[in-house]
């Protein structure tokens, strides 16, 4: 098999990992490339996702057999294993010709846990020692590998993740009976332990599937907070189930549940950003999210006695509940007010987005169109009313190409 | 201040607008506008070209009465294409002189709003190109980009790749401006490409198999089930395809 079969073959059993940030880590050492702080995106897939790192599978063989993944054993597809001279290759190539910023290595399971992660280990350790690549590195941890590999892999890369993949431990036992999410709670331990400028300085993320068991929103964000507060995640991804096999446990999906995982990704961010917690915007009454309306939106109509906000004189933090505005536009309006009166006007000129934030705030008292209409219904309705204008146009503009 | 109906040339460098900006503010005048020499006034347009002695210390007088924050935005202003950047550093640098570094929350001045909005443009524009730019291989191993971005920004992508590409021969070209920029594994050095022509741009030997496993992972890469080319030209916009090599090749809604 020529290398280039090998690249579409283990590129291709690679790409439903979300994960693609290249961001968290200054790594200066290395006479090959540096990481930058912010992250670098190379390029941008068809499907419109970032395309940042080299990401590749070692192997697409596997001992295992979960239910929704290509890799799973009983699927007949072709099988290829890299060795470790052809990922430092590949990744020098690229790098140098600066299609990417790093590579991105995740595996399936050959003979044993311990087994996989050491070839995985060979690999990146050839890359940091004999090609001097100082390049973003995220590996992902085998789960039940012992922790002196964890150690020897923390230590050679920027990231180190495992994927908890399921929400429950009930969707685990249904579709992924071989794997054990106490095993992957345990890599996340350790990475959270042990985490220093130089183990793992980029820190952890995790990835959930989503629409492949019957998990409410509420179940999934509980999951995603414990994380965040247990281990300190950098990131929860989630990625909208794509059936790519059949099977009488699995879902069958006309599309995949984009608008869904759009949704969690909003309240992911009203977790981290916004101080938000779960209960804020879920509960048992509600515990999904209303497909109509972005979570912050949702729970601002909701709460709209704490509305209208006054931008000249209420705090960041009531700031931040302000649909439609974000932190970098609370900073702006925080470190402004001291030396002028912010008026509608200005929010304009400070670059702040009022299409939804109009709706829910006051410049020197006053509302941007007659107050009566501050009043849930009618915001609820614009609102929608927007968004369905924005998408139709979408759609016309699609089909003019 | 007194409003002119002059409009002031400078030598269409960095050093020349700052000097005759001091001396615009020492004489208190107010251009009606600030051009490079090269400029051809219309009818009813009158230049004034002042004495300027162009000396680098004018850096330092900049920075002594304001701050290197404003220098550097004044900078990156200068290096936009923006048609009337240099009045627009003009009134910046005024409303710094009184407000200092406060000057970048004073978003209510209109000055103030457009003239950072430019600064943004550019740094946006510098930070796309550290991933969108593309090195070609040439015989000898010498790596090759070519660039047509909006912003003069070649300096500071010479100093992003000084860092990351430290032990190789790399050279940047510009090819709307006509400027290249050339590392020797030490430092790099900005030229106009007219005075550093490379005659033999031959490709290496790996250069096309390379190019060809990369377009191959960039087709693998992407779910189809997701597909959404619309949210790619957002992220990525056709100006930038030409020297992008896996989109060189293809229209909006190719693969």
């Amino acid at each position: 098999m020529d290398l280039k079969e090998k690249l579409i073959i283990l590129a291709d059993s690679a790409k439903y990992d979300a994960s693609c940030s290249s961001s968290g880590s200054s790594r200066k050492e290395g006479k090959l490339g540096n990481t930058a702080v912010a992250g670098i995106c190379h390029s941008f897939a068809a499907d419109g996702r970032c395309i940042s790192l080299l990401k590749i599978l070692l192997t697409n063989c596997c001992i295992y057999d979960c239910k929704y993944c290509p890799n799973r054993r009983t699927n007949n597809i072709k099988r290829a294993t890299f060795t470790k001279e052809e990922i430092c290759e590949i990744t020098i190539n690229f790098y140098r010709r600066n299609y990417i910023e790093g590579l991105f290595i995740s595996s399936g399971i050959i003979k044993n846990p311990d087994y996989t992660m050491n070839l995985m280990i060979e690999a990146i350790s050839l890359l940091r020692s004999k090609y001097h690549f100082g390049g973003y590195i995220h590996a992902k941890a085998i789960p039940g590998a012992s922790e002196y590999l964890l150690k020897k892999l923390g230590n050679l890369v920027d990231r180190l993740s495992a994927n908890v993949e399921l929400p429950t431990d009930e969707g685990l036992k249904l579709l992924a009976p071989n794997k054990d999410n106490r095993k992957v709670d345990k890599i996340m331990d350790y990475v959270h332990k042990n985490r220093t400028n130089k183990f793992v300085p980029a820190g952890q993320s995790t990835q959930m599937i989503i629409g492949a068991t019957k998990e409410t929103d509420l179940e999934i964000m509980s999951k995603s907070s414990t994380m965040y507060n247990k281990h300190e995640l950098k990131r929860v991804f989630y990625s909208a189930y794509i059936p790519v096999n059949k099977d009488k446990l699995l879902p069958t999906l006309q599309t995949p549940p984009l608008l869904r995982e759009n949704r969690l990704y909003q309240a992911d961010w009203l977790l981290r950003y916004y101080n938000f917690k779960v209960e804020d915007i879920l509960d048992e009454k509600n515990p999904n999210f209303n497909l109509l309306l972005d979570p912050k939106a949702s729970w601002a109509l909701k709460h709209l006695n704490e509305f209208p906000k006054e931008i000249n004189s209420c705090s960041f933090n009531d700031l931040l509940k302000i649909p439609g505005i974000g932190v970098t536009s609370a900073k702006r309006i925080i470190s402004s007010r001291k030396y002028f009166k912010i008026t509608f006007n200005d929010l304009k000129k400070m670059g702040i987005v009022l299409k939804r934030a109009k709706y829910f705030i006051t410049c020197n008292n006053k509302y941007f169109t007659d107050s009566t209409f501050f009043n849930k219904n009618i915001i609820e309705r614009n609102l929608i009313l927007e968004d369905k204008v924005k998408k139709e146009s979408n759609i016309e503009q699609l089909a003019l190409f | 201040m007194k409003k002119s109906n002059y409009i002031y040339l400078y030598d269409n460098d960095f050093i020349s607008l700052l000097s005759l900006i001091k001396i615009l503010i020492t004489k208190k005048v107010i251009p009606c506008n600030i051009k490079p020499n090269t400029y051809t006034p219309s009818l009813f347009e009158e230049t004034f070209k002042e004495q300027i002695s162009e000396n680098e210390i004018i850096i330092k007088e900049i920075i002594d009465a304001t701050s290197f924050y404003i220098l550097n935005t004044m900078y990156k202003i200068f290096l936009s294409e923006h048609n009337d950047k240099e009045i627009i550093i003009y009134y910046f640098f005024v409303h710094a002189l009184k407000y200092q570094n406060k000057i970048y929350y004073m978003r209510n001045l209109k000055s103030v709003t457009e003239a950072l909005k430019i600064e943004k443009f550019v740094e946006h524009e510098t930070h796309k190109f550290k991933g969108f730019l593309r090195f070609k291989e040439l015989k000898g191993g010498i790596l090759y980009a070519t660039i047509e971005p909006d912003n003069n920004i070649i300096l500071f992508l010479s100093k992003h790749f000084k860092q990351r590409l430290q032990n190789e021969f790399w050279i940047i070209e510009d090819k709307k401006r006509q400027l290249i920029s050339i590392y020797d594994k030490n430092n790099f050095y900005i030229t106009s490409s007219e005075c550093f022509n490379i005659l033999d741009k031959e490709l290496s030997e790996a250069e096309e198999d390379i190019e060809n496993l990369w377009k191959n992972f960039y087709k693998t890469i992407a779910i189809k089930e997701r597909t959404n080319y619309r949210c790619r030209m957002n992220f990525m916009p056709k100006k930038y395809w030409k020297y992008i090599i896996e989109m060189s090749d293809k229209n909006e809604n190719s693969y």
